[in-house]
């Protein structure tokens, strides 16, 4: 189990959380605005449900309670999201996320890491999305690292 | 499974978004708000250099420069799905999204969404099977995916 050390050394069967938390008005409009969601069902004074690609910043959260050392000695690239959405993610409602590390792999000199996040309503355990995200620990293989 | 007469999209159809230079200031917008999202005090919060805003950080990892979160082009092609679909695009469904190309830093993204089919289903729904992607000014793509929206029926 890597749990509570680098992001990067996350092992396959490693459990993140579960992490509770509100979604709030002000992070749907300023994610949004971010991203250049100027649409009026997330920029109005009462946006009722979350962009579903929130759901990616989750793995933050998780990884800020499981790994307190931080990202570790490679920058993490991103390389695929996959989700899958089973209802709106409700503003103002306490959610429940979940991750698990389902595959840690090596692919072209490259370690892939997959995790599945899933997030509920903390009430009632309604699923709202079931999240795959996989990263590329390091930009360099571990032979290009080697080399620099 | 039935075809759809009603649906607004049909099987074919193609839309695109304006082209969109990745600048620099877009690549920091995304990694501002990650620190911001989890604090959430109404309040702007940075975070240490990345890949996506330090030209000396990300050279130190083997980049050339900046490149942006793949997340961007993600959220750029959700966007699109609400302006073609509405609120339905945030409800059931699917969105996958693949970088294959690093972005780096001003080069045009033009986001594009293609109907693949359009069903109608027993709930009630009209259920839209979508080819997703994002491409350069050279019709190279950098992110591709699909993805599949479920509409109820008026």
């Amino acid at each position: 189990m890597a749990v509570g050390r680098y992001t990067t050394d996350l092992e396959q069967g490693d459990v993140l959380g579960p992490i509770e938390y509100t979604m709030s008005k002000f992070v749907v409009r300023e994610y949004c605005h971010a991203n250049e969601l100027h649409q009026a069902c997330y920029q109005g004074a009462e946006p009722a449900f979350a962009p579903p690609t929130l759901v990616h910043l989750d793995k933050l959260k998780l990884y800020k309670v499981a790994c307190p050392a931080g990202t570790g000695p490679t920058a993490r690239i991103h390389y695929q999201y996959d989700a899958t959405l089973h209802a709106p993610i409700p503003v103002g409602v306490k959610l429940r996320v979940t991750g698990k590390v389902a595959e840690r792999f090596e692919k072209r000199g490259r370690t892939h890491v997959v995790m599945e996040i899933d997030m509920r309503t903390a009430v009632d355990n309604r699923p709202l999305v079931t999240y795959r995200d996989t990263i590329i620990v390091s930009y360099q293989s571990a032979s290009e690292r080697s080399a620099a | 499974m039935s075809a759809s007469i009603s649906a607004r999209y049909q099987a074919g159809a193609e839309v695109r978004l304006a082209p969109r230079p990745m600048t620099r200031e877009r690549m920091r917008w995304y990694v501002d708000i990650q620190e911001t999202v989890q604090v959430d005090d109404g309040r702007i919060h940075a975070q240490p250099p990345t890949i996506h805003d330090d030209d000396t950080y990300a050279k130190k990892q083997g980049l050339p420069g900046i490149i942006s979160d793949g997340m961007i082009t993600t959220n750029w092609i959700h966007g699109l799905l609400i302006d073609m679909f509405g609120p339905a695009a945030a409800g059931t469904g699917r969105l996958r999204t693949k970088y294959i190309r690093p972005i780096y830093e001003d080069q045009i993204v033009i986001t594009a969404v293609k109907v693949v089919s359009v069903l109608d289903n027993e709930r009630k729904e009209t259920v839209y099977t979508l080819e997703v992607w994002c491409e350069d000014d050279q019709g190279q793509k950098l992110t591709v995916g699909d993805a599949q929206v479920h509409q109820r029926h008026a």
